[in-house]
């Protein structure tokens, strides 16, 4: 195998360079539990993980409530996913995060 | 005596005669170079809003200037009394002069080595090129000073222009206790900087060992990026390496001294000191 095939073989298995990362979260509007990411999906992504988590905190300090009932207009589940919308583990921590953590029905990700 | 009462009088004379024309020329003049300036700063903007490119931005709003310029001397001159058709002909003169000058002695003008929108590093200032004049250029640094360097000070300093190339290379170094796993320590950086999605592919990034000092051993990583995103992509690295260390038990170093300490209870004798009484 040549030098290249290799170091290709090792760039695909190794460690994936992920292409972007959005910030994932909920609200419920409507009585209906909406998904959005920042930016957008149709938008360009960000190519900064800690970006990334320094907006989904920022976020979280912004919708922070001291009622932890998930209700109308509430923002949940924030957390940072990559380019094919996988949530990433924190970079501080190396663990998985999630800010306003709270179940939703039907919801798999929570 | 004489002579000058008689030149004073000949003066007189043709201010009474041609008074009014010289001075109607006079007024298109003052007010066609201020018109001149106006308008092209309009122009300017108009095609700003056209195209982004500089050069053309430049090259149209000057051309216009001078054809706007070429208009205002005309009339000045006409209705002072000159032919149109002599001035036409002498401008375009003096133009062709100009412009074949320049195009000789260019090689010989030394010339900015940075354009408008550049970021340049000149001496110890640090900031983008604004504008430029024939004295000096005006720079405007990142924490919001502009500042004025004089053409001459940039032509003999070493002049570091941050456009020239796309890309440039990140150092992250850091240094690390000798009882560490430097292993450990090139794979998780290596494995930082590849996963970083603005880090280049090729050249492919690396970590050293650079260097066995005195209290540690000197690691350094090396990426590439984008030039517009040096600075962020930098940060970002030096953030994740350090929480990478720490999340890994690997330990930075800090200068450090061995004291010896000796148990021993005989007196160390010290050799008495010259009298010089």
């Amino acid at each position: 195998m040549k030098i290249g095939q290799a170091l290709k073989v090792i760039d695909e298995g190794w460690v994936r360079k992920r292409k972007g990362f959005r910030v994932h979260y909920q609200r419920k509007i409507g009585g209906q539990v909406e998904t959005e990411y920042t930016p957008g999906v149709e938008d360009a992504a960000l190519d900064s993980d800690v970006a990334a988590w320094r907006t989904a905190w920022k976020l979280q300090q912004a919708t922070l409530e001291e009622n932890t009932e998930f209700g109308e207009g509430r923002t949940i589940n924030i957390y940072v996913v990559d380019d094919e919308g996988n949530p990433i583990p924190y970079y501080k921590t190396n663990e998985f995060k999630v800010y306003n953590q709270s179940p939703t029905e039907g919801d798999a990700d929570a | 005596m004489e002579n000058e009462y008689a030149k004073m009088e000949q003066l007189r004379d043709i201010l009474a005669l041609h008074g009014p024309e010289l001075a109607l020329g006079l007024i298109i003049l003052i007010v066609g170079l201020y018109l001149a300036k106006f308008l092209t700063k309009y122009v300017r903007i108009g095609i700003q809003k056209l195209t982004s490119n500089t050069n053309v931005i430049s090259i149209v709003s000057n051309t216009f200037y001078i054809l706007f310029l070429f208009f205002v001397i005309m009339s000045a001159a006409t209705e002072v009394g000159f032919q149109a058709k002599i001035i036409f002909r002498f401008l375009i003169v003096v133009s062709l002069v100009a412009i074949g000058i320049i195009i000789l002695f260019r090689p010989y003008i030394p010339s900015l080595p940075f354009k408008v929108g550049n970021t340049v590093k000149v001496g110890d200032l640090l900031g983008k090129v604004e504008a430029t004049t024939f004295l000096n250029t005006r720079l405007k640094t990142f924490d919001g000073k502009t500042v004025f360097v004089p053409n001459r000070q940039i032509l003999d300093d070493i002049v570091i222009n941050y456009h020239f190339t796309k890309t440039r290379r990140i150092k992250v170094d850091v240094q690390v206790r000798y009882d560490q796993d430097i292993l450990q320590v090139k794979r998780l950086m290596e494995s930082i900087m590849i996963a970083d999605p603005r880090v280049k592919k090729t050249p492919r990034p690396v970590v050293y060992t650079l260097a066995l000092e005195d209290s540690w051993v000197k690691m350094g990583g090396r990426c590439w990026v984008d030039n517009a995103k040096f600075w962020f992509t930098r940060c970002d690295l030096i953030e994740k390496v350090k929480y990478g260390f720490d999340n890994e038990g690997i330990r930075f170093a800090f200068p450090q001294v061995d004291v010896h300490h000796h148990d021993s209870e005989e007196m160390i004798e010290f050799p008495e000191e010259e009298s010089f009484s």
